[in-house]
């Protein structure tokens, strides 16, 4: 092979190796964008949950013993979060131990509070029922966005593994982002159904 | 900005793969839910294959006309090649007067037609809807590679059933949220009964729906199980309502003396499905596989008919485990005899899964269905605005378009 061509064919597999990384770095920019962004949804909608759960257990709906626990576990949790610095937004790191298991042990003091489905529905009628529905509602999104951040996680720990991503240090010093586990089933009688 | 948009209206643009020519399950499902989202409030624009002689919903836009290929396993009318991706381009960047799209949700991204070619050049938040169940498919397998990367534009994935997220998790990895599909049950629940398709303790009628020609849907075990039937009842009256080229004749024949029970009434309209649904005493599904869902089953029991259905998984699911509606071997003819026989014998038992379906069906009525696909926008909606968007995706010239959106 003479110069040029050698010349040439270093050029050639430059050039690809360019384009590999110019679209494996802006693909994984945008997942890391989408791990991000959907992890603040996730944490708005916890806070929001707590709050809605410290306004049940303060409206006098529940007995008082489920009233202080649920009030407890509330506060428990909006301790441990939430997130508010900017920097620490963007972390990919899931929501940390001490705000998973805070997150876990509202929703099974909840849950046990509001497990009777005749209790539930009594609730949902009563003086209460819009603090209800509300703490349902966030609830619900809660376990929505959960999925859905755990889902844009998955898909980024995946392209990261990437050969090319790898050999180009793509992801930079970005930390291998750490889906959220925790226990947010819902009690059948706040599951969102018609009627 | 962010809460204005919440608590005010949204510009939806829901995209169908499937032509409304032949209407099925999922255009249903994309018509029903687009009215559900205007009834709320919120603009919707639907994109769908259509001849342009087609009698469309004002919401509808049609995208050029679909043609039948194999694909799933059956026919369907799909469109695609280039003129459709620059309809879907146009149809994007029009938005609804004028505006972009809040949000676009896509119908089976994974179909090969209109939804796949929205989700490659959308630059807007993606939802999508997952309606089929498969056990495999080696089409899938084949394109994955090409369309992951699309795939991973997709902010929320839902799934219409348990069957269709677990072929959605085996065939594509990550997970879906479960929304029901949706039915107006108020339709069914109020619709008035017909005198000639009622049934008396001594002509009991047995409704069947779907296609004729199309072996999945199971025309075929009932027919076998007609003899069995008639045996023990002779009086059962078989309404038989659907198209197909040539099945009617082919059954008359099967059946020979005994076609004499079985009426066929062709397609019927949505009126005269509900007046069925409603006169039947049991309504049966045989079908033997392909199915994700069945709609058809919530009507029915919506409708007030007691559901006979062959036990397969979505089906099981439908009916509570059996305790909203009877279940029978998938394919078994004698099976589908004995129970249909047993329940025509015993009407206290088709009250009690009357009394539990009528409460069951609730937690598939549209206003709740639609509340649970609000929230996900809601959701998809809050992560996008976290973050500002996809600029760099739209920088970087990484997708075919660019919108002028608010990133």
């Amino acid at each position: 092979m003479s110069w040029s061509e050698t010349a040439l064919a270093a050029l050639a597999v430059l050039a690809v190796a360019l384009l590999l990384a110019w679209r494996g770095a802006s693909r994984v920019d945008r997942l890391h964008r989408k791990v991000a962004a959907s992890r603040i949804a996730l944490d708005a909608q916890l806070v929001r949950r707590a709050s809605a759960a410290v306004e049940l257990a303060a409206s006098g709906a529940l007995d008082p013993a489920s009233s202080v626990l649920v009030a407890d576990a509330a506060y428990a949790a909006s301790d441990a979060g939430p997130v508010t610095e900017p920097a620490a937004a963007l972390k990919m790191d899931g929501l940390g131990p001490a705000r998973e298991r805070a997150e876990s042990g509202l929703t099974a003091t909840l849950r046990e509070a509001l497990e009777a489905p005749e209790a539930a529905q009594e609730l949902l009628a009563g003086p209460s029922g819009e603090v209800v529905a509300a703490l349902g509602a966030a609830w619900y999104r809660a376990t929505l966005a959960r999925r859905f951040h755990n889902e844009a996680v998955a898909q980024t720990r995946r392209v990261r593994r990437l050969w090319y991503v790898r050999l180009f240090h793509l992801a930079g010093r970005a930390p291998m982002p750490r889906t959220v586990e925790l226990d947010d089933v819902l009690p059948h009688s706040l599951e969102p159904h018609g009627g | 900005m962010r809460a204005t948009r919440r608590r005010g209206h949204l510009r939806v643009g829901i995209v169908c793969p499937y032509s409304f020519d032949a209407p099925g399950g999922v255009q249903f499902h994309v018509r029903d839910l687009a009215e559900a989202l205007q009834a709320a409030g919120h603009e919707v624009s639907v994109l769908a294959p259509s001849s342009d002689d087609t009698d469309l919903p004002d919401v509808v836009t049609a995208a050029g006309r679909a043609v039948p290929v194999p694909y799933n396993g059956s026919v369907a009318r799909l469109t695609f090649g280039p003129v459709t991706a620059t309809r879907v381009r146009r149809w994007l960047e029009a938005g609804i007067g004028g505006r972009p799209f809040d949000i676009v949700h896509l119908h089976e991204p994974m179909v090969p037609s209109l939804s796949m070619l929205a989700l490659w050049q959308a630059a807007e938040p993606v939802v999508a809807t997952f309606h089929t169940s498969q056990t495999r498919s080696r089409a899938l397998q084949v394109a994955y590679p090409l369309v992951r990367q699309s795939l991973e534009k997709i902010a929320a994935r839902i799934a219409v059933s348990e069957d269709a997220r677990r072929t959605l998790v085996d065939h594509l990895g990550g997970d879906a949220v479960v929304i029901p599909n949706g039915v107006y049950t108020d339709v069914f629940a109020s619709s008035p009964r017909r005198p000639e398709w009622t049934g008396t303790p001594q002509a009991p009628t047995v409704a069947f729906l779907g296609r004729l020609d199309e072996p999945r849907k199971g025309l075929d075990v009932l027919v076998r199980a007609i003899p069995g039937i008639l045996a023990q009842a002779p009086g059962t009256r078989f309404l038989v309502a659907g198209r197909g080229n040539g099945a009617v004749g082919e059954t008359r024949e099967a059946l020979g003396d005994l076609a004499a029970s079985v009426e066929f009434l062709g397609g019927v309209s949505d009126a005269d499905k509900a007046a069925l649904l409603a006169s039947a005493d049991l309504y049966v599904a045989p079908q033997t596989g392909g199915e994700s869902f069945g709609i058809v089953l919530v009507e029915a029991m919506a409708a007030g008919s007691v559901v006979v259905a062959s036990d397969l998984g979505a089906f099981q699911r439908v009916l509570d485990a059996g305790a909203a509606g009877a279940l029978f071997r998938t394919g078994d003819p004698d099976d589908l005899a004995a129970t249909v026989l047993a329940l025509l014998a015993d009407p206290a038992r088709r009250d009690a899964y009357r009394a539990h379906a009528e409460h069951w069906v609730q937690r598939f009525d549209w206003s709740g269905v639609t509340e649970q696909v609000l929230a996900v926008y809601d959701m998809t909606l809050a992560a996008d605005h976290a973050i500002g968007g996809d600029v760099v995706g739209r920088v970087m010239g990484l997708f075919p378009r660019r919108v002028g959106g608010d990133a």
